[in-house]
């Protein structure tokens, strides 16, 4: 298994030579000028072109001037050609002023009702106008009035008049899902997206289309009005919800999850993102969290469950793992058990259910985020149902003496049955790292020790295609809540020696990092800003998301500098 | 009067024409029988040499685009005719497919048997209810007689036919929102390029798009020869025209013309002059999406390609729109402005915005609630309109709009000053019946 950057295919891919404002620029045939454009640093503004759906050419902003050509082409429907020239609005007025033109119509039937929409201040209108634009309208008519607020289905929303009919959300709906539930009605500016007749708005991604939209026409029915999204804090990180591991966005305010967007990946998920990832982002985290150890069921001191915990050493314990820890606390729990438990027996809660057509375009059958990190760091040979299903065959028998429960999902929570909790109880010395006192769980286990969510620590994950991701923290854990890696580190340091010194989460990244063959040389920025595909070649470093880093921040060279 | 060669009307006059007996009866249908006995290569070189252009408004060489047709693509060749006639002041196609319906069905079986296409449509505009019958009943002898259908002749050509109505929007006369309508979709224009269907037309397979009045012209060309046909006209501007003449003069009609017959003696002759005994002010030769000429602008100018295309207009459709001294200009580019965004398919944003724009400030205007700025602000709003959208509707929308207030700028001046010298208009009055204020 080999670890290396991005870089184009092996395949011949024919170059082509030409020219963005003077740059020169060499990019594969078949790429638009709009990629091409962005590949020399030149940028072309654009509403209806989206490197993973259909051209449809509509909103006329990435004009540019191709020298030879009648008039301006769009930059989207114009491929590469060898010795062309191009300029944009950066060195052709005709260009500017086209591109004002476009904004200054498109701006005409707008409602200017910025203050109440919650795409401002991630409006690609807003920020084009200044960018593009930037004077006054002359437009002294009446506004055409449209439908308002009009709901779309169970979670998106319409604001006709601010639909700029850039039909992303059609073509999503024709070409990704092929739900086609959305359609143009009407002509010319009373031209309206509607839901087409008998049907609506309802699959498994319909919400994506909410961040498809350039501006605030689609928004979700249950996010609407939350907040100004300049009063949150949005955080880059990985949906925890399957091992697809798409790229989100994630806005909080208040500890509170108010927006999650998908992040544009090519490799991963383009921009897609699943409903019940989206608006469900939070649904693994408990209401009533656990913040301190138990014992028996009732708050103890961490010195006593540590203790307890203790009792595991040495056993033919049966290890029930969680598949949405991080790569660090796979690698680190493998470690614990070699020194700690060698003889014990590791199973990772995974098990598979039947997808829908539409969720087949982007979801994975598993809710194992994170299970090929697992495989990865060699805790597990091959992660299969089979092993887990016996596991709680045998939890359920009572033929079980030790067990230790790594995450809150090393049972799944459909499992916690009735004769599984007394399955557990009856266990001699069970263990257990958990985020959720109110499971029933909390009350079987002889020790309870408050775990983390995924989404309340930071580190690597690698997705169903072996790509290497990173994880951001989307929210604060509760205090007394310990990252699992901790928990280990902590009852190894009580049966004599700590298994490392990290103090916080980047530790322990740059630990890994610096101490794993494979990821030798890889700083986080470099997991966070690339695609890296830990299997067999490379699929090319994608121009859309790959911006090169410099690797000269100090911290982040992991490769060259031992982990402090 | 002009003595012109009839060539597409010559029979139109016959009661029984629209039968097939009829028009057997005048020897229909002998020319495709004698068509298909040459080679299909033959036949369209001879409408390439007859210097055929298409009459549907933009003057595209036939036997060309003919040519452009890939022959060998392993897909079937559709061959689409755009009897979509939906532009103001144009009306010939209807008169053939009303009275004439078996000629405008050989012209295209001699289009089919020159690309070796298996089916065609007729796309009728959907308000065409009469001609549809006309059209439909002659397709259902055609096919009783054999001329349609399979092994016509004995050849072992087969030939379809169908009639498409259309849904009444003026857009689907653009070619390939006529494509995608056909296909069922919305009737919106596709993006270029690919430019011509030639290649990628109908259900992605090799089209001929023609206008109904370019394919009945072959059936002449094919009985003549293209030499014939070519010697009749100009040089760039071949045989002759249908010319749907309306607006101010004594007799408004559908007149064949032949090409390079100067525009005013058109006016005075065939058209009967302007009525009332008043003076011609402007012409809008080409139908409303080309510029208006005013009448100083008309001395030596021939109804030809080349010639209009100097004077600053186009033959276009040949919705030759005449208007008297009488005629108020604000008016008139009002209701062409209205025409346009009101048929703006709404697809790309310079179209659709920019349409009913120019059409509110014209409005306004119309109303007496001008401003001194509007005339630059149209003419700015028709710049960036004309070149920057999908199709050619940017600039049939643009052209017109600009045409007037270049051409009578004294008209729109005047209104609007005189607004502001007399009575104030409030916004709320101007607003009005557009849609009550805010």
């Amino acid at each position: 298994m080999g670890t290396e950057l991005g870089a184009q295919g092996a395949g011949a891919v024919e170059l082509v030579n030409l020219t963005i404002d003077g740059k020169a620029a060499k990019v594969p045939k078949g790429t638009n000028l709009i990629e091409a454009a962005k590949s020399v640093g030149v940028d072309v503004p654009f509403y209806c072109y989206h490197p993973h759906l259909s051209i449809a050419g509509n909103c006329r902003m990435c004009q540019v001037r191709v020298k030879g050509a009648p008039k301006l082409d769009i930059a989207c429907n114009t491929m590469v050609r060898e010795g062309m020239e191009v300029s944009t609005h950066h060195t052709s007025p005709e260009v500017d002023d086209a591109q004002a033109a476009t904004l200054e119509f498109i701006l005409i039937n707008h409602p200017l009702d910025c203050t109440v929409c919650d795409q401002a201040g991630h409006c690609k209108l807003q920020d084009y106008h200044f960018d593009y634009n930037a004077r006054p309208s002359r437009f002294l008519e009446q506004k055409e009035h449209k439908v308002k607020a009009l709901p779309l289905g169970p979670t998106v929303v319409l604001d006709g008049e601010r639909c700029i009919m850039c039909t992303r959300c059609v073509r999503f709906c024709d070409e990704v899902t092929k739900t086609s539930e959305l359609g143009m009605l009407n002509r010319g500016d009373r031209s309206v997206i509607a839901v087409n007749e008998g049907k609506e708005l309802n699959n498994a991604l319909s919400g994506t289309v909410v961040d498809l939209c350039p501006v605030g026409a689609l928004t979700h029915r249950n996010w609407r009005f939350n907040t100004r999204i300049w009063f949150t804090k949005e955080t880059d990180s990985i949906c925890p919800g399957c091992s697809t591991g798409c790229n989100v966005k994630v806005a909080i305010r208040d500890q509170q999850v108010v927006q999650v967007k998908g992040r544009l990946n090519s490799a991963v998920n383009k921009e897609w993102m699943c409903d019940e990832g989206r608006y469900g982002f939070m649904r693994f985290l408990p209401q009533k969290r656990l913040a301190s150890p138990l014992l028996g069921g009732a708050g103890t001191s961490w010195e006593m469950a540590l203790r307890e915990s203790k009792r595991l050493v040495g056993s033919e314990a049966l290890v029930m793992v969680s598949p949405d820890l991080l790569l660090e606390e796979y690698d680190i729990l493998k470690e614990f058990l070699t020194r700690h438990m060698p003889k014990a027996r590791v199973v990772l809660a995974y098990r598979e259910r039947t997808l829908t057509e539409v969720e087949k375009v982007l979801v994975s059958p598993d809710y194992a985020a994170n299970f090929r990190a697992a495989e990865f760091s060699g805790l597990v040979q091959s992660v299969s149902g089979d092993a887990y299903e016996s596991a709680l065959k045998q939890l359920r028998a009572g033929s079980v003496s030790h067990v230790l429960l790594v995450g809150q999902r090393a049972i799944l929570p459909e499992d916690c049955d009735a004769a599984l909790l007394a399955g557990i109880q009856a266990v001699g010395v069970s263990v257990g790292m958990l985020t959720d006192a109110a499971s029933g769980l909390a009350s079987v286990l002889k020790v309870a020790l408050p775990g983390r969510s995924i989404l309340e620590k930071s580190g690597l994950m690698v997705n169903r295609q072996s790509r290497l991701q990173w994880s951001e923290r989307v929210i604060d854990a509760p205090l007394g809540a310990e990252p699992e890696w901790r928990l280990l580190n902590r009852i190894s340091k009580e049966c004599g020696a700590a298994l490392c010194d990290a103090t916080n989460d980047r530790d322990l990244s740059l630990r890994i990092l610096g101490k794993d063959t494979r990821l030798v040389g890889l700083s986080i920025a470099d997991v966070k800003g690339s695609l890296l595909s830990l299997v067999g070649a490379s699929k090319g470093i994608d121009l859309k998301s790959y911006q090169p880093r410099q690797r000269t921040v100090a911290a982040d060279s992991a490769g060259s500098q031992p982990a402090v | 009067m002009g003595n012109h060669r009839q060539i597409l009307l010559k029979n139109i006059d016959h009661p029984d024409q629209h039968t097939v007996a009829g028009y057997e009866s005048r020897g229909g249908y002998s020319v495709i029988k004698k068509a298909m006995g040459l080679d299909p290569l033959a036949v369209l070189e001879e409408v390439k040499k007859s210097g055929l252009r298409g009459r549907g408004g933009a003057g595209f060489g036939t036997g060309q685009k003919w040519s452009f047709i890939p022959r060998n693509s392993g897909k079937p060749i559709y061959i689409v005719q755009n009897a979509d006639e939906s532009g103001p002041g144009t009306f010939k196609d209807r008169l053939l497919l009303e009275r004439d319906p078996h000629l405008v069905i050989e012209g295209q079986l001699i289009c089919a048997w020159a690309v070796q296409s298996n089916f065609s449509v007729i796309y009728i505009r959907g308000e065409y209810g009469y001609p549809y019958i006309r059209i439909q009943r002659a397709i259902d002898e055609a096919y009783a007689k054999g001329y349609l259908g399979e092994n016509i002749f004995g050849s072992g050509f087969t030939h379809h036919m169908i009639v498409h109505r259309g849904a009444g929007a003026y857009i689907c006369g653009e070619e390939t929102a006529l494509l995608n309508s056909l296909e069922g979709k919305k009737g919106q224009p596709r993006l270029k390029p690919p430019y011509y269907p030639a290649a990628i037309g109908l259900y992605d397979c090799p089209t001929v798009v023609n206008n109904t009045e370019t394919l009945a012209a072959c059936v002449a060309i094919l009985e003549n020869g293209g030499e014939w046909y070519a010697a009749i006209g100009t040089e760039k501007s071949t045989g002759t025209k249908l010319i749907s003449a309306s607006g101010h003069i004594n007799k408004p009609g559908i007149y064949e013309i032949e090409m390079g017959y100067p525009l005013l003696q058109f006016i005075e002759e065939e058209c009967g002059g302007i009525w009332k005994g008043r003076n011609l002010k402007g012409v809008m030769p080409g139908g409303s999406s080309f510029p208006i000429l005013r009448a100083d602008e008309l001395a030596g100018v021939n109804i030809d390609y080349e010639s209009l295309s100097k004077a600053g207009s186009h033959v276009g459709s040949g919705g030759f729109m005449v208007m008297d001294d009488h005629t108020d200009m604000v008016e008139a580019a009002l209701n062409v402005a209205h025409f346009y965004a009101h048929e703006s398919c709404g697809q790309c944003t310079p179209c659709r915005e920019g349409g009913h724009w120019i059409e509110k400030i014209f409005g306004r205007i119309s109303k007496g609630g001008g401003l001194p700025g509007d005339v630059q602000l149209v003419e700015s709003i028709c710049g960036q309109v004309a070149g920057h959208t999908i199709c050619a509707f940017g600039e049939a929308l643009a052209w017109p709009a600009q045409s007037f207030i270049r051409k009578f700028p004294e008209e729109f001046r005047g209104r609007i000053s005189e607004a502001r010298e007399g009575r104030v208009i409030s916004r709320e009055s101007m607003n009005a019946d557009v849609g009550g204020s805010h």
